[in-house]
């Protein structure tokens, strides 16, 4: 789609009841008109409805100096800051080899200062989380073919400044760098630098780039509304290799290190590490088990193996039902799914029936399939876990679990055979990130569902009023994780506690662990010479498992309003509960 | 490809049959300069030309475009 039709759309779009907002702040020294519009778009698709500001021409400095500016009257989520190097370096720009290697290291370290302080201000004025753009490295030199034998040339200068920017977001869990050069060299520096454009309108990304960069930066929107996608599921016939195993055989399908089998061997290694970086993948084939399943377990080639994929349905029942099967069994909705199949009558019929899974465009070339995944920004993070890292393993030590399930016959003496362990830790620095994600990831077992980012946890611990804890869970099979929060606030003033949220992953559901969590929690108030604990259930359309679970531990209902529920519990009448589960 | 009228009216947000020979930025409130930039883009791109500069600044109404397009031997889409 072009700039003009994502403006007309923009103009049109009508809020729903359903959406989540996102207020988006563009800062920039160049004509980004248009990228608002576009980033409104966008979020649009996603269920996301932003309301944008975008800094007058070249003014972001006195909107970030200036505390009653409109910048922060507009009380941004997130602020995108774009600099072009020309505008920012003004004659020495083009003159840089004027100074000598004394004032160019002056000069570049002069300008990283200035905007290092920019972004200190705007950190501390806000909240938001600030992506800055790195500074394109220029790609023409006075010097010639000996420009990178200069000390301090311009480029290495420019390299200089964008290194000292990136070590500036480093440990910085508000600040994140966006690399305008890598994305430059994969669209192509021409297709997103138009000199007509620049000279007539000071537009220094041209119309098409501003759409480009847009997709990219919806990379950020993702994980800030807590929005991304946790599993793959993928087709195998024409996907992740050549031709139709059921009729060419697997001597014959394509799938090898050379030519036409190659691409998909490559897409294979993207997908594998997807995989160990935490994401879910999935089969859903029409096929033959017997044809199929000797593919991956037998071909030479295959990259992807049996125990890489937390599900597989192959078989010949609708593409639908399989999805709904595998979002079922994995325990995760439909909306965290991303579907890949090279079929475009699939993917139409899965984009109809089940809106909310996210299904990819797929190019007719089969050698552009490694880039399907190369393009992908819904898997985006602000902070990759331990968790993250081994949740593809503990996936598959599930599928273990559930073999297991089917020897034992009642529930009590399979929860006590599995010997659960539970740590239970005061959350410190090491876990902070993880408690984070899960308030904004965990929607089941969830009381309150409230969602909050790292500086919100950190300033909780810091204030001193929190209990904060989180669970480490382990049992016969393997680690589970972090897969537990619980924050308290602490009135002891007035004699109580208040459960501000009190949370358990998905994965280790059904087990009883919520109990030992909660008796942790009133010993806790016992020593404290706490009386009372308030607790608090507010309804969603996903945390129905929750519903019951401060009755079930003898919190009496004291108000019911609308969505939400206030209880309180007098320590000491608290309900014991079997739990099966060895608390360290 | 689009005709000149209907890719005008696209990017100016206006009806098709507002669009004549004299329409300029004076008598469209929409044609503003970023719209102009829009224009230029998209008619490059729709009718594979690229303009120079002079050419994009020489133009003072929707006759000119036409005139310039012809220049650049485009044949289809703009009359009508």
């Amino acid at each position: 789609m072009e700039l003009s039709e994502y403006i007309i759309r923009s103009k049109k779009l009508v809020k729903d009841s359903s959406m989540k907002d996102v207020r988006i702040a563009f800062l920039s020294n160049f004509t980004i008109t248009g990228i608002a519009e576009i980033m409104k778009s966008l979020c649009f698709e996603y269920g996301i409805y932003a309301e944008c500001y975008t800094s007058l021409y070249n003014q972001y400095a006195q909107d970030i100096l200036n505390k009653s500016s409109e910048l922060y009257n507009f009380k941004p989520d997130v602020i995108f800051i774009l600099l072009d190097i020309e505008n920012l370096f003004g004659d020495n720009y083009y003159f840089y080899y004027r100074m000598n290697v004394q004032q160019r290291n002056d000069f570049i370290q002069e300008n990283f200062d200035e905007i290092k302080g920019l972004i200190r201000i705007l950190e501390e004025n806000t909240n938001a989380k600030i992506i800055v753009n790195n500074l394109l490295v220029p790609n023409y030199s006075s010097r010639g073919i000996i420009e990178n034998k200069q000390e301090f040339g311009i480029k290495k200068g420019v390299c200089h400044f964008n290194d000292m920017l990136e070590l500036l977001s480093i440990n910085n869990s508000k600040l994140f760098i966006f690399d305008m050069n890598s994305f430059c060299s994969r669209i192509g520096y021409e297709f997103v630098y138009d000199q007509k454009m620049s000279y007539l309108g000071d537009m220094k990304i041209s119309p098409s780039g501003l759409v480009k960069l847009s997709s990219k930066y919806m990379g950020y929107i993702i994980p800030l509304m807590s929005i991304t996608k946790k599993c793959i599921v993928l087709d195998l016939d024409n996907t992740l290799w050549g031709g139709i195993v059921g009729e060419e055989g697997i001597e014959n399908i394509k799938l090898g290190p050379e030519k036409e089998g190659k691409p998909f061997m490559d897409f294979q290694k993207r997908l594998l590490e997807l995989f160990e970086r935490g994401v879910i993948l999935a089969i859903n084939s029409k096929n033959n088990y017997e044809d199929a399943i000797e593919v991956i377990k037998n071909h030479k080639y295959m990259i992807l193996k049996e125990h890489h994929f937390a599900s597989m349905k192959i078989n010949w029942q609708d593409k639908i039902t399989n999805i709904k099967e595998i979002a079922k069994e994995l325990d995760i909705g439909l909306d965290s799914l991303v579907f890949i199949d090279d079929d475009k009558t699939n993917r139409e019929f899965v984009r109809e029936f089940l809106p909310e899974v996210l299904v990819l465009d797929i190019p007719e070339d089969h050698c552009f399939y490694p880039s399907i995944i190369e393009n992908l920004v819904v898997f985006n993070l602000f902070n990759i876990t331990d968790d993250d890292l081994n949740r593809g393993r503990m996936y598959a030590d599930q599928n273990k679990r559930e073999q297991f399930k089917v020897e034992i016959t009642d529930v009590e003496s399979f929860l006590k055979q599995l010997k659960i362990k539970v740590n239970i830790i005061k959350v410190g620095k090491m876990t902070i990130p993880r408690v984070a994600q899960l308030t904004q990831k965990t929607n089941q077992f969830n009381l309150t569902t409230k969602r909050y980012q790292e500086e919100n946890i950190q300033n909780f611990l810091e204030s001193g009023d929190y209990v904060i804890k989180c669970i480490n869970v382990n049992d016969r099979f393997g680690d589970y994780g972090i897969t537990g929060v619980i924050i308290v606030r602490k009135h002891d003033d007035e004699g109580y506690w208040n459960i501000d949220t009190f949370l358990l992953s998905c994965r280790i559901l059904g087990k009883n662990i919520e109990f030992s969590l909660m008796q942790n929690l009133i010993d806790d108030a016992k020593k404290a010479g706490i009386k009372k604990i308030h607790g608090k259930f507010v309804s969603t359309k996903k945390n129905k498992p929750a519903e019951n679970f401060l009755e079930e531990c003898g919190f009496i209902l004291n108000k019911d309003e609308n969505e939400e529920r206030d209880y309180i519990l007098n320590v000491g009448n608290e309900k014991r509960n079997n739990s099966y589960v060895e608390v360290l | 490809m689009e005709t000149l009228k209907k890719l005008f009216a696209k990017v100016l947000d206006i009806d098709e049959n507002d669009i004549n020979d004299s329409s300029s930025p004076d008598s469209i409130a929409s044609w503003d300069s970023f719209n102009g930039l829009m224009l230029v883009s998209e008619l490059e791109k729709n009718f594979n030309v690229r303009f120079n500069i002079n050419e994009v600044m020489s133009v003072k109404n929707f006759k000119d475009v036409k005139w310039i397009l012809k220049k650049h031997n485009v044949t289809e889409g703009i009359d009508g």
